[in-house]
């Protein structure tokens, strides 16, 4: 490992942005929150500001994207087929491990499987990525409930924890060590393994004091859920509390729903677009057709907990498709984010 | 920094949003975490619009209409053109058709421009709006027009209503707001003939026959009478006309309401124990499409005025405006007799002191709404129209026979086929401006991307119309316009764009006593009197259906979605929300009207079963859709599924889109 000084991290960023555009945490002025945006100046980076409102998933995975362009020529009943190639590659500095995690998810589904998803590569294999470990949780965080955090494990290039005044860098990947090389810092010696491991433990004790919102119970909830021993009036219960938003999939660092349409320009040309989607979409599913007209909704919903947490689920994704971000919590108009349905869930099994 | 902060522009709730903008477009939306609103959440249509802002089907030119083509000219030659035209007309002869989500500023200008320059009072918005009506309601009894608080306490109330419509589809996060309070210890009751989302997050749902929701809240109010739970003392300090009402009470006959309602005396008496304990009290109802009549907010009003619950501050009645700018249109005046600021056309200091401001003659009788000037105005040869939302445009043929129509719009639509002059305007986040959500919050939305060189914005094209007509019109920026504003209108005299810009909204009035904005409208006027709304007329249209009933047993009501905004004129240019909106369709193609489970069997309806239903004047095949949400006797037609329309609605859609109260008595048949 690797001594950062704080007065380096600009000395790292610079080096950065000479290749890549860089994206990490930065203040709102006006409401003061977090945001992981596109820095347009290196000083708008906060490495300490909490967990980011938005995950970093619409850099890979863009709300709205074109991913090809195609012209139909009606004489020759030709398709001229363009392939959108306008790509930069991007620095994420600052990266919360819950974050990290998610992104790992979503390589899984993108590239994981039988098909490659060439745009999502496309964005993927330019990346650096530079995680940030939690030396003390914020208060919708239960990383700890997931295994995402508050430490990185894996999938870095750059690996940063705060051990007093500065950081310890661990290396992930030859991009990693290339990089520590260029900047010239300094070895951290044999301990530094065993201080990094101390700030870890220190920040998982402190998730009862500081982490206080979000009490998960991911692990029985997992159980009942996998075992499908959760009564319907649950489900009930929790489908007439959803709005049909969507937040909390475009929210979630690890959901990869997407929706394809082709848009006819005015230019002649097609432009298939991708686009975020839900389950909680009556569209997304086709499940209508019941006519109680409540039930798809409880069954959209039950869907979405159980990509998230059962074991099926898990196997595809190696890890729990939640990673403990906490942020569906606070989007969902309804307050039935992961966490609250795991609560009910408990309720259920303890009677509470 | 591809996120930059603004302001939702579908409903009235004015959530915060992020805007990703890449290279001069559009790309994406999230929620603003710190908004003291919506504190990161949006609906379904928030997180789309970024949708809409990417739709090519924009306007990107002007166009004037030569030998019945429309031909894209110079916008300066366009104005020319529209200017020329204008000059030779005025007063009667012309009608506004504003847009309830165009900024303050643009509709500001818009008003001005028909009474300064036009001399026309006809100006009116697109549907018209209950917030009309609730603003007139609310003048009258309390002296402010708008939401008597802010939601910022909602979370401490211990007693929430819901009158109407299905606050969780047409204004989500408000739903939401109430939802949370729910959770946090409120009792939310809701009374709706209709079983909403709304109603199934209460504890407590009152399902009137429609047309009935006045006599419920007179209930109401009698039974807290009758239980002497009423503080004279209070009414007698604070109020002018009490004496009036409590004869009017008095004079109620309960049974006779309990069985035209059709709710049960233990469901009323619980509600009424529960409002007149409450000590933080609220009541929503939306407003625009859907809203209540206006005997029933005056008797809601009445209800909380009589059991002291505006006489505390704190709490009150907040009407729930169902389009992004509805209350702001009303504070700019956008109506044929308010003036800004809700001073009176009919009033003579109101005239001369705007005609001291904009130094100009202003015309002195009261103007009508653009559909009443369609449909009884003889005299009327122009219109000018900004923006319409609303894919039906009725009074077509009238419409058709004027000399001139000019269309003012973002997108394409409907209405600009019936255009000789068609003048592109940037779409919202095109062109700084402000907006003005139901809480009085008036948010500052700055430009994110440039439009094209010909597409400017509405208050600078209306200010080289000005001018070519002969006035002294010299604004150089959004800014300069609401300078006007704030010295014209006394609820925004302390508003600058400096302060906009570094809050989050500020709520109305913000003036010297209140130069940080108003959460509670009535708090600090401890001395105010207040009155009760009283109605003359009160023919109910029970007495009216008693007639009709045997002939048209049915009552059919309609009511609005989340995808299915505007009649999908809007929505219909997204992606998500379209498709939504088809998967509905795909099931009931034909559309669909929703029969209670009691009547399907014994009717012996099958589900998807074509059945025709008949007014007295027209009638339409649609297939039924069995459904627990409503009431035996009751049917229920979603009237955003614009095919309907035309056929069979058209008719009475004005009346239905008026208030919720209103029903159209049917008959139902099997089809085959
Ligand atoms: S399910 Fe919720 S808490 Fe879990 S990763 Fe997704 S957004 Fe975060
Ligand atoms: S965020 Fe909540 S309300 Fe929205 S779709 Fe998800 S569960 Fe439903
Ligand atoms: S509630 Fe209204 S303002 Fe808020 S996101 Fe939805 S449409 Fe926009």
């Amino acid at each position: 490992m690797y001594w950062l000084e704080q007065s380096q991290v600009e000395m790292l960023l610079s080096k950065l942005a000479e290749n890549y555009e860089l994206f990490g945490p930065r203040r709102d002025e006006v409401s003061g929150e977090v945001i992981f945006d596109r820095l347009e100046d290196l000083h708008q980076l906060d490495l300490s500001a909490p967990i980011p409102y938005n995950p970093p998933k619409y850099i890979l995975f863009p709300h709205y994207e074109e991913i090809l362009k195609y012209r139909y020529n009606r004489k020759t009943k030709e398709v001229a087929i363009e392939r959108i190639n306008h790509l930069k590659p991007k620095a994420l500095v600052g990266l919360r491990a819950c974050d990290l995690n998610g992104l790992m998810c979503l390589d899984r589904f993108f590239l994981g499987q039988e098909f490659v998803d060439e745009i999502y590569l496309e964005h993927r294999k330019k990346l650096f990525l530079v995680s940030n470990t939690c030396v003390r949780p914020f208060p919708q965080c239960f990383c700890v409930c997931t295994d995402s955090g508050p430490a990185a494990r894996e999938g870095f290039d750059l690996d940063l924890t705060l051990a007093g005044e500065r950081y310890l860098v661990e290396v992930g990947s030859k991009k990693g060590q290339k990089m520590v090389e260029e900047l010239g810092l300094k070895e951290a010696g044999p301990e530094a393994a065993g201080w990094k491991k101390k700030v870890v433990d220190e920040s998982v004790s402190s998730f009862d004091a500081f982490a206080v919102e979000n009490k998960a119970w991911i692990s029985r909830a997992t159980n009942r859920l996998t075992t499908g021993f959760i009564k319907p009036e649950v489900w009930e219960f929790i489908g007439n509390q959803c709005f049909e938003c969507g937040a909390c999939s475009f929210v979630c660092p690890t959901c990869s729903c997407f929706n394809v349409e082709d848009v006819n320009r005015l230019d002649g040309t097609t432009d298939r677009v991708r686009t975020w989607d839900s389950c909680s979409f009556e569209g997304y599913t086709k499940m209508a057709g019941d006519h109680n007209p409540r039930k798809p909704v409880e069954d959209r919903r039950n869907k979405r907990f159980f990509c998230k947490l059962s074991y099926s689920q898990s196997k595809k994704y190696l890890r729990p498709g939640c990673v403990g971000c906490g942020r569906c919590a606070r989007v969902c108009p309804g307050d039935i984010g992961l966490p609250n349905v795991v609560t009910y869930i408990r309720r259920e099994i303890t009677g509470e | 920094m591809p996120y930059y902060r603004g302001v939702c522009n579908f409903c009235g709730t004015g959530c915060g949003h992020l805007l990703q903008v890449e290279e001069g477009r559009v790309r994406g939306v999230y929620p603003l975490p710190g908004h003291p609103l919506s504190q990161g959440r949006l609906c379904v249509r928030g997180w789309h619009i970024h949708e809409l802002l990417q739709t090519e089907e924009r306007i990107t030119g002007a166009f004037i209409r030569e030998n019945g083509q429309l031909r894209q000219v110079a916008l300066n030659e366009a104005l020319a053109y529209a200017a020329k035209k204008l000059q030779k007309l005025s007063g009667e002869e012309i009608a506004f058709l504003a847009s309830p989500r165009a900024s303050n500023e643009d509709n500001y200008l818009f008003g001005k421009f028909a009474r300064a320059v036009m001399k026309s009072n006809n100006l009116s918005l697109a549907s018209d709006a209950g917030q009309e009506e609730s603003a007139r309601v609310l003048l009258e009894g309390c002296g402010w027009p708008a939401a008597t608080d802010s939601l910022s306490r909602l979370k401490q109330a211990d007693f929430i209503l819901v009158a109407g419509g299905d606050l969780t589809r047409q204004n989500p996060i408000v739903a939401s707001e109430i939802h949370r309070a729910r959770r946090a210890g409120a009792f939310v009751a809701t009374i709706s003939p209709r079983k909403t989302q709304m109603a199934r997050l209460s504890r407590l749902h009152l399902r009137p026959a429609p047309g009935t929701m006045a006599l419920v809240f007179e209930a109401l109010a009698r039974i807290i009478y009758e239980e002497k739970k009423v503080d004279l003392e209070y009414l007698n300090k604070s109020t002018e006309n009490y004496q009036d009402y409590l004869n009017y009470l008095e004079k109620i006959n309960l049974e006779e309401i309990l069985d035209l309602t059709g709710i049960a005396r233990e469901a009323l008496t619980e509600l009424a124990g529960r409002l007149s304990s409450a000590k933080l009290a609220y009541v929503f109802y939306p407003t625009g499409v859907q809203s209540l009549d206006r005997r029933t907010m005056a008797a809601l009003f009445n209800l909380m005025l009589i059991t002291g619950k505006l006489g505390q501050g704190e709490g009150g009645i907040i009407p729930v405006a169902g389009l992004s700018n509805l209350l702001g249109s009303y504070d700019m005046g956008l109506s044929p007799d308010f003036l800004p600021g809700y001073l009176r056309v009919a009033d003579e200091n109101s005239c001369q002191k705007f005609e001291e401001l904009w130094q100009t003659k202003i015309n002195r009788t009261p103007g009508k709404s653009v559909s009443a000037n369609l449909a009884e105005n003889k005299s009327l040869r122009a219109l000018m129209v900004v923006d319409h939302d609303e894919e039906i445009i009725r009074n077509v043929s009238r419409i058709k026979e004027l000399e001139l129509v000019i269309y003012f719009g973002a997108y394409q639509n409907a209405f600009a086929r019936l255009a000789n002059v068609i003048i592109p305007r940037p779409s919202y986040a095109e062109a700084d401006g402000t907006y003005t959500n139901f809480e009085r919050r008036v948010q500052l939305n700055r430009q994110k991307v440039k439009p094209l060189a010909e597409v400017q914005p509405l208050w600078k094209t209306l200010s080289w119309l000005a001018q070519a007509l002969g006035h002294n019109w010299h604004y150089e920026s959004a800014e300069q316009v609401m300078a006007e504003i704030s010295r014209v209108v006394p609820q925004y005299s302390g508003l600058t764009y400096e302060k906009l810009d570094s809050s989050l909204g500020i709520k109305w009035p913000v003036d010297e006593r209140h130069p940080e904005g108003t959460d509670c409208l009535l708090l600090k006027q401890n001395n105010a009197k207040f009155r009760f709304v009283l109605e003359e007329k009160s023919l109910s249209q029970s007495a009216l259906f008693a007639e009709k009933s045997t002939n048209f047993p049915f009552k059919l009501t309609v009511g609005r979605s989340n995808y299915f905004w505007h009649q999908n004129s809007v929505m219909k240019r997204t992606f998500i929300p379209k498709r939504e909106y088809n998967a509905l369709l795909l099931l009931y193609p034909k559309g669909f009207v929703e029969i209670s489970a009691e009547d399907a069997s014994r009717l012996n309806l099958r589900e998807k079963q074509l059945v025709r239903l008949i007014s007295e004047s027209a009638e339409i095949t649609l297939a039924a859709r069995i459904s627990p949400d409503v009431l035996p006797g009751q049917l229920y037609i979603p009237y955003f599924v614009e095919e309907m329309i035309p056929e069979f609605l058209l008719r009475q859609v004005a009346e239905l889109e008026k208030n919720e109260e209103y029903f159209l008595p049917v008959k139902l048949e099997k089809v085959g």
